[in-house]
């Protein structure tokens, strides 16, 4: 698609700056650069020795800039960086014309020194990637025998010694984890041969600190088995457990599968000059996490003012496919495999095209025979299949971006970069691509009756619509048609139904329904609506008593009467309803009102989203007069969701809306969608709970950022008060006195810490109002009488026995299912924030638990105790 | 990461070729942006099936969301006309959309996303003699999505397209014709019969807090070139 075109328009002078394409002028500097960065575009080993000469051909040398070059491509570019180890190696070579200056260390030595600077800031930064993939490259280099195994096997202990920091984070010592473990998988034969005890060592390390991470894995695993605690399971693999697994099985061989694992150009080349000793990675120390020491903590409860933390999980990667088609992560290979091609996902998440380029060219820098040859592509004489490797490419990518997709409690990148990178996968090869595709798919369908994870069930909903919509919405639905034998709130039903739902929001109901065999197109089969997803009007119907005052205040608002005038005239119009004489008395003539203008009012607002924020803006002092009560305030929700019964994207929409001109609270919200659920609680229901609660939060991100500036505003001012005061003689300011007084004299600080304060109370009500609402659903109904229990499934679906035969299960037993998934994901996902409340949440909502053991009450209490960090086991 | 690749949520040469505001200005401008203008757009595409695909982009718990979607609308029959503004409450929301939306089909034909200055009154209209856009003045090829050469449209669309004419036959123009889709969260005033409460408080906030108002006097046709 070229949208270079660009058809008759009036060129002004003016503009012409902005048009002209100039090649930027690149300084020698830069060029050397760029050549560096650009290694390998053919073939690196053959590039080497000419990149060698122009570097050192280069006057006068400048080692910052060659150093910064090689550092830009082992961060970015984490593929090459066996061949950039081999760059330094050749860079160690002395010209054979400068024996004079023997004293004078190589330029190889020169650029790692001054290479190891920058890895030193990215330490420093704690930029995690950064400094993983140094280390990398150091371990290549040890290999390399240009940095001596005893200073790596120091640094590697420094990222040990973060796991035995006292109350570690948990993503704090995942990602020290990672950077020792990969360090030794890739240097460990220099390393097992300097000191097989230091070895040993920093696998227990890690081996130490992912014992204690079990709980925490029982509650991210995609595939649920809440009745069992064993943390492998089929499908799927934690990150840390298949690093030990590679580690151990390495350790066990001498390291003798890291040469079959990674490419080690160096080893081809002459060994460094004999009277060069190895350099010594100096010693360093894991800075500790930059604490933002919240200035808010003076004027709110230090509990309410944490900084949110994320990706604090294990990850678990759902395999997809079988060993032969995609390589085992807990095999060394394997995890080479898997950690370079999630690292090129993560890097190059600025440009997905380029990324799906460069996933589709990664066999190049993996070893020969790793991978099948393309199909058609002319296959080199000289590259066997290795056996047990001769992976198919495609199929490895599509498992590792499926993987991190459906990573719990959140991907790391929003699911739409993972959606949209499989997308130009697709475009870029769609004959081997697809049918990669096409297959996960049907797998990941498969797994939905063996317990795929509810969110990640949701997820993959969403990515089939989105890549439907991208491809024509071709599915072969057919093959799923045996399935509407099965219960209609079986995952699978549920995922057909979800999946063509959100097709139709992207396309149109008619044009989805044009895709779907016959049998799911008939409304027996609960697949798709008959209808387009329109609004409903209830009071059009002629028949409707209220029909002709609706028609009245529908005048009103598409005459573009003013706010009071309608409010004057639905004060007119009760009055006249409850002087009716055949009012029956049951009916609640405000509420009738109520009604009447809000569903005339969305009707006014149904034509389009813009339709809805005109309505709502106009009439926002006579939204604000009928919702002045929680039950107008349930009210307007529930004549909502009856105006949009058949378009669950609007209701969430109108909620969105209503909740940001502060008609309703986000607490409003999660209560009426506990109070109106019909069984369990959905993905629907999950949406809008998730919408409301994000809300909540999202406002306290804004009102903390907003204090954060004004304070710094103020510091600012004072710094510049100070320098000007001691600049007077009579100076007598005493500066401790001063932060009180100008709270005092800056309204706009002390009216935002205000704004923070009532927000963060808001944002503890959404989150309480949830968890008693998950509560009440969920626990049993013998523990307090007045608890809400509509599922009695609740306590039976949990055991293992009524698992193993949920082929038998109804609606209701699934839907008990469905719950307890829901609830596992607002503990995980919103742990953070729980976090900080979780004492009072604990006392108001599970204090009533305590001592049941009845099973539901337990898995309760053990799930909100892992999600909070108060169950280590 | 720039180092390597060109990221994908740099500004093109996409521009609103009768702004009055300064290079310098517009780049201001740009760096902060939450709006998007989005082109190729079928003339059937609603604002909810925009709405449903740019939300993935959205960062709600980060303050975010899709604040309001304005539909570009043809000058003199106001229908849509291939094109739209898409506002997020924040810039990083825009950036997800060029790096991950842009380039993407949306009802079917690839979309393109472009970093805007933001939305001015009037700009909702297309700039082409005809009314609409002006790349649709000079298409050679047959296009159903944006109106066949001429009155052709596929029997599917037939209906879609009776919709679409209605829908915005009320679309008016001038200060205020278009919402402002709710501003930052403020603390409740008082009674909440507060009259005063019109209809744009959220739109002042909004100026303030982009601290940008253009001088721009005079009218504005909307339109990239």
């Amino acid at each position: 698609m070229s949208y270079e075109r660009r058809g008759g328009y009036r060129r002004r002078p003016r503009d012409d700056y902005d048009d002209r394409r100039r090649e930027p002028y690149e300084t020698p500097e830069e060029k050397l650069k760029t050549a560096i960065i650009k290694l390998g575009e053919v073939d690196a080993v053959e590039e080497l020795p000419r990149l060698q000469k122009q570097i050192r051909d280069f006057v006068p040398v400048n080692v910052a800039n060659i150093s910064e070059a090689i550092r830009t491509g082992v961060t970015e570019q984490p593929y090459k960086i066996p061949y950039y180890a081999a760059l330094i190696l050749l860079l160690h070579d002395r010209p054979e014309e400068s024996t004079s200056s023997e004293e004078a260390p190589p330029l190889g030595r020169l650029v790692l020194e001054d290479f190891w600077k920058g890895f030193q800031a990215y330490l420093d930064k704690l930029a995690w990637r950064e400094t993983r993939l140094c280390i990398h490259f150091f371990a290549h280099l040890t290999i390399a025998r240009l940095i001596s195994p005893e200073s790596l096997v120091a640094l590697l202990q420094a990222f040990t010694a973060v796991l035995d920091e006292f109350g570690v984070s948990h993503g704090r010592a995942k990602r020290a984890a990672l950077c020792a473990a990969e360090g030794l998988i890739i240097g460990g034969p220099s390393l097992k041969h300097y000191s097989a005890t230091s070895v040993t060592e920093i696998i227990g390390a890690i081996q130490a600190f992912n014992d204690t991470t079990n709980s925490a894995k029982w509650l991210v695993q995609p595939s649920v088995k809440v009745f069992s605690d064993a943390v492998a399971i089929e499908n799927a693999d934690e990150l840390l457990d298949t690093v030990l697994f590679a580690l151990k099985t390495l350790n066990d061989s001498n390291f003798a599968q890291t040469a079959e694992s990674f490419p080690q150009p160096y080893t081809n080349l002459p060994a460094p000059p004999a009277d060069v000793a190895p350099f010594n990675l100096p010693s360093v120390l894991v800075p500790p996490e930059i604490i933002e020491l919240d200035a808010l903590s003076t004027e709110a409860d230090a509990e309410d003012t944490a900084q949110v933390k994320k990706e604090e999980w294990p990850e678990y990667f759902l395999r997809i496919f079988d060993n032969d088609i995609s390589p085992d992560p807990n095999t060394p290979a394997g995890y080479a495999v898997r950690t370079a091609l999630l690292d090129i996902i993560s890097i190059f998440e600025v440009n997905r095209k380029e990324c799906a380029r460069l996933l589709l060219e990664y066999p190049k820098w993996n070893l020969p025979g790793a991978f099948k040859p393309k199909p058609g592509a002319p296959t080199p004489s000289d590259v066997e299949p290795v056996a047990g490797k001769d992976w198919q490419l495609e199929s490895t990518i599509i498992e590792t971006i499926l993987g991190a997709l459906l990573v719990l409690p959140e991907s790391s990148h929003k699911s739409v970069y993972y959606i949209s990178l499989i997308t130009e996968l697709c475009k870029l090869s769609p004959s081997t691509v697809g049918p990669a595709v096409g297959k996960s798919i049907r797998k990941l369908y498969g797994s939905l009756s063996e317990g795929l994870d509810v969110e990640a069930s949701r997820r993959f909903a969403e990515w089939f619509a989105v890549h439907m919509s991208n491809f024509g919405f071709q599915w072969v639905w057919k093959e799923w048609v045996p399935d509407l034998e099965l219960a209609v709130q079986h995952p699978r039903r549920t995922f057909m139904r979800r999946a063509i739902e959100f097709e139709i929001r992207l396309s149109y109901h008619e044009r989805i329904a044009k895709t779907l065999p016959e049998a799911m197109q008939s409304p027996n089969a609960h697949t798709i609506p008959e209808q387009a997803p329109g609004p409903n009007f209830e009071y059009d119907d002629p028949t409707n008593p209220h029909h002709d005052a609706a028609q009245s205040v529908l005048n009103l608002f598409r005459g573009r009467a003013k706010a009071e005038d309608v409010i004057a005239h639905l004060d007119s119009l009760k009055t006249t309803l409850e002087g009716a004489e055949d009012a029956p008395l049951s009916v609640n003539v405000d509420a009738t009102v109520r009604s009447i203008a809000l569903q005339s009012l969305l009707h006014i607002g149904s034509r389009s989203f813009s339709h809805l924020l005109n309505a709502i803006e106009r009439y926002l002092p006579l939204l604000r007069n009928i919702t002045s009560s929680t039950e107008g305030k349930a009210e307007i929700l529930s004549a909502s969701a009856a105006f949009w019964k058949g378009n669950r994207q609007m209701v969430g929409i109108v909620f969105d809306k209503l909740m940001q001109y502060q008609i309703v609270d986000p607490t409003d919200v999660v209560a009426w969608t506990f109070a109106n659920r019909a069984g369990g609680l959905d993905a629907f229901e999950w949406d809008l709970m998730r919408g409301a609660i994000d809300k909540a939060n999202g406002r306290v991100v804004i009102a903390r950022r907003r204090v954060a500036a004004l304070r710094k505003e103020e510091d600012d001012v004072r710094a510049r008060d100070n320098a000007a005061g001691a600049m007077d003689v009579d100076a007598e300011g005493d500066g401790a006195a001063k932060p009180a007084e100008s709270l005092v004299d800056n309204p706009a600080l002390a009216t935002a810490l205000k704004a923070f304060t009532s927000l963060t109370r808001e944002q503890k009500g959404a989150l309480s109002r949830t968890l008693e609402g998950f509560v009440n659903a969920l626990s049993p109904a013998d523990s307090d009488a007045s608890a809400v229990t509509p599922n009695a499934h609740t306590r039976t679906v949990i055991t293992e026995s009524a698992w193993l035969n949920r082929a038998n299960w109804d609606d209701e037993e699934w839907n008990a299912w469905q719950t307890w998934g829901w609830y596992r994901q607002f503990c995980r996902v919103y742990s953070p924030y729980l976090r900080n409340y979780s004492t009072t949440l604990y006392t108001v909502s599970f204090a009533r638990l305590e001592g049941s053991e009845n099973p539901a009450a337990e898995l309760l209490t053990k799930t909100w105790n892992v999600a909070t960090g108060q169950d280590l086991s | 990461m720039a180092h390597v690749v060109t990221p994908l949520d740099q500004p093109s040469n996409y521009k609103d070729s009768q702004t009055r505001v300064d290079r310098q200005k517009q780049n201001d401008l740009l760096s902060k942006s939450t709006t998007l203008y989005i082109g190729n757009l079928s003339f059937y595409t609603t604002e909810e099936q925009i709405y449903e695909l740019f939300t993935k982009c959205a960062s709600p718990d980060d303050g975010g969301g899709i604040k309001r979607i304005i539909m570009g609308l043809d000058r003199n029959t106001r229908t849509p006309c291939g094109f739209c503004f898409v506002e997020y409450y924040t810039h990083a929301e825009a950036l997800a959309s060029m790096r991950y939306v842009s380039g993407t089909k949306l009802d079917e034909r690839i979309i393109r996303c472009d970093l805007d200055l933001g939305y001015k009154e009037g700009r909702q209209f297309g700039r082409g003699k005809s009314g609409g856009q002006v790349r649709d003045e000079h298409r050679q090829d047959y296009d159903p999505g944006r109106g066949g050469w001429g009155a052709q449209a596929q029997r599917l669309e037939i209906e879609r397209r009776r919709e679409v004419e209605e829908r915005y036959a009320d679309a008016q123009d001038g200060p205020g014709a278009v919402a402002g889709g709710g501003g930052d969260w403020k603390e409740a005033e008082g009674a909440p019969t507060d009259k005063k409460r019109g209809r744009s408080p959220e739109d002042e906030g909004d100026n303030t807090r982009t601290g940008h108002r253009t001088r721009l006097d005079d009218e504005m046709e909307a339109e990239r070139m």
